[in-house]
Order: structure tokens, then C-alpha cells, then sequence
């Protein structure tokens, strides 16, 4: 009956203080917004530029240049062998094909000799899994000793670039992220505490009819949960505008960015969700624990 | 509404008897208290006040009136001996034990202390949401304790409306409506005029005459000698004297 009676009591009182002092109230949702809306949209960038990352880095191979006294069968134990160690995909590049390659991009070079000069060669698609440099240098290293193998070449350089690009970026996310988060739990914290010191009038009174400090608290925990959750529902409509609205509109302005679309997880829905709550949580913690020493 | 003024000599030595059988609910042995480097703001203070009993307790401005009704329900804690409420020492209660003696503990205070923006009824009930109690059972019970000071016509207003011998009406019912076996007053007719201090004193009486303790502070002589009571003196934060009624009244003209 008690639980019960405090339950609601609790309730009530959080959804009070929201209605009856708004003003405060907008200020700590707004500033949790913006926060969420910065962690939100680190997020969705974060995520573009792995895709991003990831689709440059799928455009890298391993080309093997064989022997020209190399067999049919030979082809195909090193396509086999070499699809089992990289988990990836090689086709057979005949001296023909590659040569129609080439002439494709530079017209007249068929004409330039009667022989075709080209060798056989396996290219093989490197997958995600196995993009790092360190591990295409191996595969490399030992198949370049197989007896068939005449050369093996590989953008050693791309990948390293692309990999220390990645790690930079990855970088100053985290610090972006870390600031961006260090900030909020500051703003947060102070905004309750202007909300909690207009009450601790209230506060004081409670205290002296004999109010447990538990009773005091929770429902500014409750306020400051709810008001996450508010933050993180505005936070998660300016996302979806942003990436529903605003980014086929900078697509269409600049014309070349035509990757992949961003999109608002359910998952990052659920992420901004959590962090409001517990972010409007902590900071209200923080803020109410100063006025219940009296 | 009167009735202690009527007849204080009867009731006084009724009541003398009474008491010195009656276990004291506010006990305190050679109790001190300082802040800070300051010159102690009570010194070596001894008392003993019995269950049902109405004492004042008079002095300069001060004299420590307030510190001493602080000791009671630890809004402060003795820095020296020690303070019994109903026969536990509360120096020994922790913090977390606080909440639970004041539920017993009323408290009114000359600045009334209501919330300006929600109703009368809600300020009362209040003290009732604190200990968890139904949310009907909190209107009903604050409704009864309103119409005992008289202001149930009063319930949806907005304390700033009332005049200020309501507003301490209305403390008074909040302090009152969880049944403490103790009501502390400090000054609480200070901010009010004669005919107010008289309609709030008498309430008091009405609501001692049910069986709760009262102390009341009070630099007031008039209401000293019209009321009759227990009187406890201090100054410059020590007990100097502990009289009845009239003599109190005039130690306090001539000094």
C-alpha cells in the first residue's frame, strides 16, 4: 500500500515540477538534446566513414603473376590455396584478357607486337576481414616463394594509408566524443541543480517532516530520467530530419558524395535513448546531493 | 477555545502532580553547544520537560532559544552531553535516523515555512506523503486537522491569500497532522498582532490539552503572564531560571 502510495506520489511529483516550472525545465531538455544530437550524430558519421574506409579498402588486391611455363592445374591449386588462406575471391586473369584490359584503356596497344607479352595472373579480392597490411604482407611473402609464382604485387601502400586514416579518424572521434560528453554531464548537472535549488524550499520542509533523504531524491531522479528521455526523442527527430531530409538535399548539392545513405539505427535509437536516461540521471544525482546534507 | 486561561492556578497544580509522575519526554544533561571558535551558544543545560506538559522557554534574542529547540529535533547536535527525546538519546542517532524522529516531532516556526504555490490542503497533506501514507487517506486526514484549527473553509487556497494568523494555523495543522507526541513553537505569534498571537496560543492549548507536548519560545511576556506555564529562562545560553507564569513575567519586565 506504502510502495504504492510513494510510487505515485513520486510520479506525480516529477510531472508537477515539469509543469510548474517549465522554463528550467526546457533548458535542461534542450541542452541534453543538443548533447544527444552531437553523440547521435558522431554516431552516424562514425559509421560512414567505416563504410566508407570499408569500400576504398574492398577495391584492394592481390595480384599474383605466374610463370609462363605455368599449368592449367597449377592455376587451380594456387586459386584454391589462395581463396583458402585470404577468404576471398581469385579469378584467373589470362595473358588475352589482361591484354584486352589494357587495350580498353590504352587503345592501340595490341597493335604495338604480335606476341602478348602478358602473363598469367590470379587477382584476388581482398575481404574486409583480412584487410589489415600486416596479414596481406604474409599471404603475399609466402606466396611469392611458391615455385609458379613469378611476382606478386599488392597496394601495400593504399592499405597502410587507408589503415592510418581509419585509426586518425577513429581517434578524433574519441576525443570529440569525450569532450562532447564531459560537456554534457556539466551542463546537465547544472541546469538540475537550478531546478532543484527553486525547490529546496521544498526541499527543507521535507526534510524537517521527517522525509528520509530516499524519498527526497527520487523524484528528482525521476525528473532527471524523464528529461533524458525527452532530450533523446527531440535528439533522435533532428537525426531522422538530418538524414532523411538533409542529406539527400547535400547530395544533390554537391553531386558527388553518392555513397551509401546514412540511417538512424534502431539500435542508435536505443543507444541516445539510454545515454539521455542515464545521463539525466547522473546529473540529477549529482545535483540533488548537495541539498540533502542540511 | 480558552479554557487554560480560565482556570491556570487549578490546572497548574493538577498538572504538578501529574507530571511528577509522568516519564519527561525532552531530557537534556549538561548539554552544550558551540559553532565553530565561537563562545558557546548554550552552556551545561539541564532540563526536563514531562509528557503532556506545556513549557515555554523565554529569553533575550540570543539566548539560544532556537539552538535548544534545534537540539531537539537535530536540525543541530550537541557538541556536549546529552539529549533525550522520549527516552532515547538521540546524540547516538545517526543520520539515517533523523527522518524517523521528526515524524514524531512537530515543528512551527515563526516564518511559517509553507509552500507559497500549492494549496492549503496540499501543504498540509505534505506531511502526510512523507511517511507514505494513500493519497485519499492524506485528504482526508488533512481536512480533519484543518477543521481542528479551524480553516477547513480555507483548503484550496493559496497560503499568500490567508492572513497571517491562518498561515500559522495552517503550520500548525501540518505539524499536527501526523500525531506528534511533541510540538515545538519557535516564536510563533512573532509576526503576528495581539488578537492573532491570542487565537494562535490558544490553539496551542487546545491541541496540549489533547495530551501533546509543547514548547514554545517566545520572547513575549504578555503571553508569559496570561498564560500561566512552565517557564524556562535563558541567558547568554545558559538556564537561569525556571518559574511559573506571573513571577517569570515580571523577572522579565524588570530585567
Amino acid at each position: 500500500m506504502s510502495l504504492v502510495a510513494k510510487t505515485s506520489y513520486f510520479a506525480r511529483t516529477a510531472l508537477e515540477s515539469l509543469w510548474r516550472s517549465p522554463f528550467i525545465h526546457v533548458v535542461a531538455v534542450l541542452s541534453l538534446a543538443v548533447a544527444l544530437t552531437g553523440f547521435g550524430a558522431a554516431r552516424v558519421v562514425a559509421s560512414q566513414l567505416d563504410r566508407l574506409v570499408e569500400s576504398l579498402s574492398g577495391e584492394v588486391e592481390l595480384t599474383v603473376y605466374l610463370k609462363a611455363d605455368s599449368s592449367d592445374e597449377t592455376r587451380a591449386q594456387l586459386v584454391t590455396a589462395l581463396e583458402q588462406r585470404t577468404h576471398g575471391k581469385a579469378t584467373i586473369v589470362s595473358p588475352e584478357q589482361a591484354l584486352a584490359r589494357l587495350e580498353a584503356q590504352v587503345p592501340g596497344v595490341r597493335a604495338l607486337s604480335k606476341d602478348n607479352p602478358l602473363p598469367w595472373s590470379i587477382e584476388v579480392a581482398v575481404p574486409p576481414s583480412a584487410r589489415q597490411a600486416q596479414a596481406l604482407r604474409e599471404v603475399a611473402r609466402k606466396v611469392e616463394q611458391l615455385e609458379a609464382v613469378e611476382a606478386v604485387d599488392f597496394g601495400e601502400a593504399a592499405v597502410d594509408r587507408l589503415e592510418g586514416l581509419a585509426f586518425a579518424l577513429r581517434l578524433a572521434g574519441l576525443v570529440v566524443f569525450g569532450l562532447v560528453f564531459l560537456t554534457v554531464v556539466v551542463v546537465v548537472a547544472a541546469t538540475l541543480q537550478l531546478a532543484i535549488y527553486a525547490r529546496r524550499e521544498e526541499i527543507e520542509i521535507q526534510k524537517l517532516v521527517g522525509a528520509t533523504n530516499r524519498f527526497v531524491r527520487a523524484p528528482f531522479l525521476i525528473e532527471g530520467a524523464l528529461q533524458g528521455l525527452l532530450g533523446a526523442l527531440i535528439a533522435l527527430g533532428l537525426l531522422l530530419l538530418a538524414t532523411h531530409v538533409g542529406w539527400p538535399r547535400l547530395v544533390a548539392l554537391l553531386g558527388v558524395l553518392d555513397a551509401v545513405a546514412p540511417a538512424v539505427t534502431l539500435r542508435l535509437a536505443g543507444e541516445v535513448a539510454a545515454l539521455g536516461a542515464s545521463l539525466g540521471l547522473v546529473g540529477s544525482v549529482l545535483a540533488v546531493r548537495r541539498f540533502l546534507r542540511a | 477555545m480558552t479554557m487554560c486561561v480560565i482556570t491556570p492556578e487549578s490546572r497548574r497544580r493538577r498538572g504538578k502532580g501529574r507530571w511528577a509522575k509522568q516519564r519527561p519526554v525532552i531530557q537534556m544533561f549538561h548539554v552544550s553547544k558551540s559553532f565553530g571558535n565561537d563562545p558557546p551558544t548554550l552552556v551545561d543545560i539541564n532540563l526536563d520537560i514531562a509528557k503532556g506538559e506545556f513549557v515555554f522557554l523565554t529569553g533575550p534574542s540570543g539566548a539560544g532559544k532556537t539552538t535548544l529547540l534545534k537540539l531537539i529535533f537535530l536540525a543541530e547536535r550537541a557538541s556536549k552531553g546529552q539529549v533525550l527525546v522520549a527516552g532515547r538519546n538521540v546524540a547516538r542517532l545517526r543520520d539515517s535516523g533523523i527522518p524517523y524522529l521528526r515524524r514524531n516531532i512537530g515543528v512551527v516556526f515563526q516564518d511559517f515555512k509553507l509552500l507559497p504555490r500549492r494549496s492549503v490542503l496540499d501543504n498540509v497533506g505534505f506531511a502526510l506523503h512523507v511517511v507514505g501514507t494513500p493519497r485519499e487517506v492524506v485528504r482526508e486526514k488533512s481536512l480533519r486537522t484543518l477543521k481542528l484549527v479551524g480553516l477547513a473553509n480555507k483548503a484550496h487556497l493559496l497560503p499568500p491569500k490567508l492572513s497571517g494568523g491562518e498561515q500559522q494555523r495552517v503550520v500548525i495543522a501540518r505539524a499536527l497532522v501526523n500525531d506528534p507526541a511533541i510540538l515545538l513553537a519557535d516564536e510563533p505569534t512573532g509576526n503576528l498582532d495581539p488578537a492573532l498571537t491570542v487565537e494562535i496560543m490558544d490553539l496551542l492549548c487546545d491541541v496540549n490539552a489533547r495530551g501533546t507536548t509543547i514548547v514554545v519560545a517566545t520572547h513575549d511576556a504578555t503571553l508569559i503572564q496570561r498564560y500561566q506555564k512552565r517557564t524556562l529562562r535563558l541567558e547568554q545560553g545558559t538556564l537561569v531560571a525556571e518559574e511559573k507564569g506571573a513571577r517569570a513575567a515580571q523577572l522579565m519586565v524588570q530585567g
